[in-house]
């Protein structure tokens, strides 16, 4: 930084921070400033378009393996509330920012961001034209790269990202799963939400979550929807978890490649059909693994909180929080069954054929027998959720939790209890219905305040 | 599910004419609707009586009837159009009023027209407060706390729940009387004793207080399959008790977490699904306590609002045209995503942008009226600035509003700014210079808590500006030759403009851009596209940041392009008609081959709609923003003279710095403008003009004076809708205003005019090429000389003007325009006077009258200008003889918008003050006249007491017209000495006291309702008398009220031939439609 630059800079809540810089394999270099810890970190560029909710999407386990960048260009507005955060520490390697906050400013704030990723060794890099970078991403396609407060030179920086290794084929979900099994039930739910948040019922379902990189608001969801989880390490096996007699088993999202987590997958084809199952993300993925479904990497991946899905069965369109780079391919699941799929024999790549047809279809799976596609990204269509219908599981490739985005999928939460409790229309609720359930608002909600 | 094919015809309502609360959002939403029905294949029948609208276009609908918005006239228009449905949520407050009434009064069921969009239940519950609290009680979401007091003490026990402060409001007294905020318990029992005794139901509302709370607007969208959608979140930089038209405002909210932002998401749709909004756009208003999160619902809007004006321009998605849509049966994931032409418009658009509005104010016109802002609407019109981050946006913001700024202080601007005490009130004060007065604050080392306490605004907006006041003050005294260009990146990423660098830097403006651009410092343009560049767009909606690693915008290869400068904020004087403008000569640039490139910061305009032009950049209109666009696009010219004074005073800079300027060179425009030459040339070519001189001190202004002797009008140079402008008559006078006016503008001298009291005064608007001169339309005043031609009433064809005066008139013109060098539009302002006539003033641009001029004779002036700039001909362009007769008259009329600022002198005089304008068309002049009173005013008197009081010059003149009334079955009360003039005449009236002359008074008489209209033409100069009160009086209680002789002639005679006939609704495309031909000429 030139001298007169820090002598403009002085008495604002700009700091001076080091310079940093961001280099991707394909020689692509930005330069900014630091804005977490120091050091170097190496990572998949990925981006997230939410508008709110960064520390949600920082603390996200998902994002093991990955450099996030931010779109919205002012992060850390309001500040770090440690509750909000979806696991105790970050997974992700690195953070791109247009304008880091120092001055936060929120009722619930802890800390400032920056303060909280220098605690947690986050790299991350600010002023940096994230919209020019996020374009290059879109059109070139997720890469590895580099983010740098040490080394400022092109040269080397590529050198060092061109060794790097990539997220392809890597169990990522192991590194961020759990070492041995945990309870999560109404006594871990956080305070500082209780303002917004409803009451938890008591817990009616026993259930087993293996915990591929857990978003805490997933386990929070389960609690809220009458379970008492206890979470498993990634690899457990099927047979242990049906010793303990659960109601269901529920299957969480993760980072990475869905194939190199076998681990997970091999004991998910043990467990359908013995057990009411839900599966969210990566989830989603082991039960389509399950089946032996083919996986697709995504150009550049879903990550962000505005992505419209339709419920084939509703014929609602629910907005939902993502985060995946990679997707199950429906017609891999096996042939479609004409008389359930309006008389279609013919599989389309594009699932939005069906939703122009107004079809839910049916493939018949070598291994589970029939399977229906329930939920369609109305942007691309790729799939977002399927229903077994000949045992007794259901996923969804977003996140019906959001945390961060919008929360219309919450549904999802309430028709795993329905499945669990042996109904046949578990998910025929009208999201309309089901908006307002889990909030609090109003007079209630601050009487307590006072009180507490 | 697809569109409906079971409707055919469908009737649209607009927002009639511009007033404070609803100006040309409604425009920009009306077209959009109407544009998209069409294309859908409907029919569109249109009612609205604004003239000045892109909406009334005879070819955005397929029946246009610029006609009052009265269920009556919209019955006549549904008898004879037989339209299957009615949209009603597109025209505001107005259009929906309208029609709930329709519904209500059985109308829609007699001719079986269904309402779509919205239903009577769904707009009851949405607007009737007792209904919407109770919904929200259903949903379990909390409205402000209230209760009612019927006697003291109820109000102390409702206290004791919700804790001091309260705010106290009678019920049903005029406008809030009797209101007010108890801090305590004295306060509370002197307020609701005091309100108890006001309202006619003895009863008091006390409500908690909720001011100095963070208030945020949701824009929400939902279909009929039940989809519903975010566009946009909105947080007010002001804090609760400045109403968010009047407040600072940013999209997206900045300062919610995730759990409170999802939490206002599902309670903003739950409450369009609880209120029954079936399909289209709303807006939610919520507060937050900022101490713990605590959300209460203020209000929602089951209709598009100004904010969904805003919030369509912030992201990109067109909130208007989804509703149209949506209305006739689509859903929102079968539209599909206009910008990204591959995505469905079901989504919330994710922006990568910060968006920051600041509304314009025009308290400077309205002498008397309170500035403090508050609940109640104030602003005239708006900017949006985008940028980055908020610094730039806010930077941007405060630079477009064309109030003499280049930026948040540090510009050689700031005003002088009194001792300590008077600064912290100054601060603390919620005004239209709050914002400056921060900064200063900040300047001052005022800490974020401290400005926090005294302001209410979030620290979050208070630490931003103070990075950037830190910033500006490190700056000041540096040398411009020490900035590196790692510093020049840093100054223009907080927003700094190039002026204001130059001002710190004692550089000039044209220095630091040269140094700038020396040292590689160039902004690069984005592009706004719904969806934060995660999928490629197609639209090319700019704006420009210095996050510059890429630039998006390019211009296209192989294509000629126009670049036309917008009007800027909508304030009086310069509104929406220049917009209109605009607009049009984008049409017919393109229409002549031209790639189109719109440059404007309003946005509530449908210039700023990415659908107008090829391009569109959203940006100020200064030297520097203007030039940095032409730098890029290198256009082949860039057309100045239709954005009315914004664009004009760049033209000679531009010019300088190498741009063509389209049409009417800069020094034609010059010399129309100085004084001396433009004499010189009027004297040349033999025509008349007010004797006149001009002065830079008081005693050569006597010196003047002396010369041309009293009444003088008085006026500083190079002012648009006649800022500044006076009427004196005496020697006291002249020396208050020549004091007054060097704060106006310090370095031009003051204009004095021989004022031609009495006079008839004209406007004329005509087209030129260079070589011949068209001459689109005369307009006959209906005030006399002396009151600003926009607020004047005008009437074309003249009503009372020979076929020779006309003649002479345009050979005037024609004479003129040549010898001026006009090529586009010229506007001549005449008088005359004694049968001679004298010439005003003449602008080579258009003119606020050009919308009114072309509806009237069916010749799109604005369009013709544009294809001259760009080239063609007169001849080329086939128009109508200029001497043609026209069959009918159409009257536009001023609207006026008194009733917002109480204590304002609602006088008119050479200072402009309306608003907006409507147009009525008829057979006769007094028909027409009278269409525009009813739209004005939604109902004309039928039968009652007209209240007569004119000066001595008309006292001869106001028999006839009174014996008229008498006849029509008015009776006539009138002041002593009116009374007495009529009497002799043997007109029966009643004599009435002046206010001064004591009780009981024709005051007295207005208050209880007792006058049906009022006669009161007065001479002379306005003082705080007797006419002051009552005319503030009249506005209150909304009696119409006329201030000319030929005024009140036609009302008598309009009101005599509804009686007989009534009046008639005509279509605009029932008359002859002069469009000019697609074909052009050398331009291709």
């Amino acid at each position: 930084m030139s001298n007169i630059t820090e002598q403009l800079l002085r008495g604002t809540s700009k700091g001076v921070g080091a310079k940093a810089a961001l280099a991707l394999e394909d020689g692509t270099v930005f330069f900014g400033t630091s804005c977490g810890a120091a050091g170097e970190a190496f990572g998949e560029i990925c981006f997230n378009t939410s508008l709110e909710g960064y520390l949600e999407v920082i603390s996200d386990p998902s994002y093991a393996g990955q450099i996030i960048t931010l779109t919205y260009p002012q992060i850390g507005n309001y500040g770090v509330n440690l509750e909000d955060a979806q696991s105790g520490k970050p997974a992700l390697r690195g953070l791109v920012v247009r304008d880091m906050c120092a001055t936060p400013s929120n009722w619930r704030s802890d800390m400032a961001l920056g303060e909280y990723l220098e605690r947690n060794g986050v790299v991350a890099i600010e002023d940096v034209d994230t919209r020019a970078l996020v374009r290059h991403v879109r059109d070139h396609g997720a890469q590895r790269a580099i983010i740098s407060t040490v080394d400022d030179d092109a040269e080397s920086l590529l050198a060092k990202v061109r060794a790097s290794e990539s997220i392809v084929g890597r169990n990522l979900a192991a590194t961020v799963s759990c070492e041995r099994p945990y309870a999560h039930t109404a006594h871990d739910m956080p305070d500082s939400v209780r303002f917004a948040l409803a009451e938890v019922p008591d817990a009616r379902f026993k259930v087993i979550a293996y915990d591929c990189g857990v978003k805490r608001s997933i386990l929070d969801g389960l609690v809220r929807a009458g379970c008492s989880v206890t979470c498993v390490p990634w690899d457990t096996p099927a047979e242990d978890v049906l010793a303990q007699h659960p109601d269901g088993v529920f299957l969480s999202n993760g980072p990475g490649d869905p194939d190199a987590v076998s681990g997970t997958y091999s004991q998910v084809e043990k467990l359908l059909g013995k057990v009411p199952m839900f599966g969210i993300c990566l989830g989603h993925q082991m039960m389509g693994k399950a089946a032996g479904a083919d996986i697709e990497k995504l150009k550049f991946g879903h990550r962000g909180g505005n992505h419209p899905v339709m419920n084939l069965l509703t014929r609602r369109v629910e907005i939902t929080a993502q985060n995946h780079g990679f997707g199950v391919l429906f017609p891999s699941m096996g042939e479609l069954v004409p008389e359930l799929s309006g008389g279609y024999t013919e599989h389309h790549d594009d699932l939005r054929f069906w939703v122009r047809a107004g079809i839910a279809p049916v493939v018949r799976n070598e291994r589970f027998g029939r399977i229906r596609l329930t939920h369609v990204n109305l942007n691309d269509g790729t799939v977002e959720g399927v229903a077994f219908l000949d045992v007794p599981a259901f996923c969804v490739q977003y996140h019906p939790e959001a945390a961060p985005g919008p929360t219309d999928a919450h549904y999802l939460f309430t028709a795993f209890a329905r499945l669990m409790e042996g109904r046949k229309d578990y998910l025929d609720i009208d999201i309309a219905a089901d908006r307002l359930a889990g909030w609090r608002f109003g007079a209630e909600a601050t009487k307590e305040l006072a009180n507490a | 599910m697809p569109k409906r094919n079971d409707i055919e015809t469908i009737l649209v309502i607009g927002s009639g004419p511009i007033v404070i609360g609803q100006a040309c959002e409604f425009d920009y939403s009306g077209t959009q609707a109407c544009k998209v029905l069409k294309d859908e294949g409907y029919r569109v029948v249109l009612v609205n009586s604004n003239p000045a609208t892109i909406m009334t276009d005879p070819a955005m609908a397929d029946r246009t009837y610029v006609e009052p918005i009265t269920a009556e006239f919209i019955e006549r228009v549904i008898a004879r159009e037989h339209p299957d449905a009615l949209l009603p949520t597109l025209g505001g407050q107005t259009g929906l009023n309208a029609a709930v009434e329709l519904a209500e009064s059985g109308i829609l069921e007699k001719y079986g027209v269904e309402m779509i969009g919205c239903d009577l239940e769904a707009i009851n519950r949405g607007e009737d407060r007792k209904l919407f609290n109770e919904c929200m009680a259903e949903l379990g979401i909390e409205t402000a706390r209230s209760d009612y007091a019927y006697r003291v003490e109820d109000a102390l026990a409702i206290v004791e729940k919700l804790g001091y402060p309260v705010v106290l409001r009678p019920s049903f007294t005029m406008g809030g009387a009797g209101g007010g905020i108890a801090h305590n318990e004295e306060e509370l029992r002197l307020i609701v004793s005091q309100g108890l005794e006001l309202s006619p139901a003895g009863e008091v509302l006390v409500e908690e207080s909720i001011k100095g709370w963070k208030e945020y607007e949701m824009e929400v969208m939902r279909d009929k399959a039940g989809n519903g959608i975010i566009v946009c979140s909105i947080e007010n930089l002001d804090a609760m008790g400045v109403h968010t038209g009047d407040s600072i405002t940013v999209a997206p909210a900045q300062t919610l977490s995730d759990v409170e932002y999802q939490r206002m998401r599902a309670a903003s749709l739950a409450i369009l699904e609880k209120v029954g909004v079936e399909t289209g756009g709303s807006n939610v208003q919520f507060a937050v306590n900022p101490e713990n999160g605590r959300m209460v619902v203020i209000e929602m809007n089951p209709r598009v609002s100004r904010s969904s004006a805003l919030a369509s321009k912030a992201t990109g998605f067109p909130i208007a045209k989804a509703a149209a849509r949506l209305a006739v049966g689509y859903t929102l994931d079968e539209i599909v995503n206009d910008i990204t032409k591959a995505t469905p418009a079901c989504f919330e658009p994710s922006i990568d942008y910060c968006v920051v509005k600041v509304p314009r104010f025009a308290f400077e016109k309205f002498q008397g009226a309170d500035d403090v802002l508050s609940t109640r609407m104030k602003a005239v019109g708006e900017v949006m600035a985008i940028g980055r981050t908020f610094e730039e946006a806010l930077g941007k913001a405060m630079r477009s509003l064309e109030n003499g700024r280049a930026g948040l202080n540090a510009d050689g601007k700031c005003k002088e700014i009194l001792g300590q005490d008077g600064f912290d009130e100054l601060v603390g004060r919620p005004t239209q210079d709050r914002i400056f007065y921060m900064a200063e604050a900040l300047r001052r080392g005022w800490g974020a808590q401290r400005l926090h306490e005294a302001t209410g605004i979030d620290p979050w907006f208070i630490d931003r500006m103070r990075d950037i006041v830190t910033i500006e003050e490190n700056l000041r005294g540096m040398s411009l030759d020490r900035l590196d260009a790692q510093a020049f990146r840093l100054l223009k990423r907080m927003g700094l403009s190039d002026v204001q660098i130059g001002h710190l830097t004692g550089a000039d403006e044209l220095e630091v851009r040269a140094r700038r651009k020396q040292l590689g410092i160039v902004p690069a343009f984005k592009t706004v596209d719904t969806c934060a560049a995660e999928f490629p767009g197609t639209t090319a909606y700019h704006y420009k940041t210095y996050d510059a690693d890429e630039n998006e915008a390019v211009p296209t290869p192989g294509r000629k392009s126009v670049m036309i400068l917008g009007a800027g904020p909508n304030r009086i004087g310069q509104g929406i008609e220049f917009d209109y403008c605009c607009v049009h000569a984008s049409y017919a640039l393109r229409d002549a081959g031209y790639e189109t490139i719109m440059v404007n910061c309003n946005p509530e305009t449908v210039s700023t709609d990415y659908d107008t032009s090829d391009k569109l950049y959203f940006e100020p209109l200064t030297f520097e923003d203007v030039m940095d666009i032409v730098d890029i696009e290198q256009p082949e010219g860039v057309v100045v003279t239709l954005g009315g004074q914004t664009p004009l005073k760049l033209a000679a800079a531009l010019q300088e710095a190498g741009v063509n300027i389209m049409g009417t060179k800069p020094e034609a425009i010059d010399l129309a403008e100085d004084r001396d030459r433009f004499r010189a040339v009027c004297d040349e070519l033999a025509i008349a003009y007010p004797a006149a001189g001009q002065a830079t001190t008081i005693d050569q202004a006597r010196k003047v004076a002396a010369d041309i002797g009293f009444p003088l009008l008085v006026r500083p140079s190079y002012v648009l809708g006649g800022r500044g402008m006076g009427i004196v008559y005496n020697d006291g006078q002249l020396k208050r205003y020549m004091a007054e006016a060097a704060k106006i503008t310090p370095d031009h001298p003051v204009y004095l005019d021989r004022f031609l009291e009495g006079a008839v005064e004209l406007d004329l608007d005509a087209l030129c090429d260079g070589t011949e001169t068209y001459v689109g339309a005369i307009m006959e005043h209906i005030e006399m000389a002396g009151i600003h031609s926009g607020d004047s009433a005008c009437c074309t064809p003249p009503f009372s003007l020979s076929d020779a005066i006309q003649a002479q008139l345009r050979s005037i013109a024609r004479r003129l325009a040549l010898r001026l060098g006009v090529v586009g539009l010229l506007n001549i302002q005449f008088a005359i006077k004694d049968q001679v006539i004298y010439m005003i003033e003449a602008n080579p641009r258009a003119s606020r009258t050009v919308p009114f001029a072309s509806k009237a004779t069916g010749v799109p002036l604005a369009q013709a200008a544009a294809r001259i700039m760009a080239g063609e001909s007169i001849a080329d362009l086939h128009l109508p003889s200029d001497e043609r007769r026209l069959d009918h008259f159409s009257v536009k009329e001023a609207v006026m918008p008194f009733g917002r600022f109480p204590g304002a002198d609602t006088i008119l005089g050479p200072e402009m003050k309306s608003t907006g304008e409507v147009m009525g068309i008829a057979e006769n002049f007094p028909c027409a006249f009278d269409k525009t009173q009813l739209a004005i005013s939604y109902k004309l008197p039928e039968g009652g007491t007209v209240f007569v009081s004119v000066c001595d010059r008309d006292k001869r003149g106001i028999v006839p017209i009174a014996r008229d009334f008498v006849r029509l079955g008015f009776r006539i009360v009138a002041t002593e000495g009116t009374s007495r003039a009529l009497r002799a005449a043997g007109v029966d009236c009643t004599p009435v006291k002046k206010i001064s002359e004591g009780a009981p008074n024709v005051l007295d008489m207005l208050i209880a309702g007792e006058i049906a209209l009022m006669i009161n033409t007065p001479f002379g100069h306005a003082t705080r008398d007797d006419g002051y009160e009552l005319r503030t009086e009249a506005v209150k209680h909304g009696v119409t009220q006329i201030t000319t002789l030929a005024g009140a002639q036609a009302m008598a005679a309009g009101l005599e031939a509804m009686r007989a006939n009534g009046l008639s609704a005509i279509a605009l495309q029932d008359l002859p439609q002069h469009p000019l031909p697609l074909e052009g000429g050398s331009a291709r």
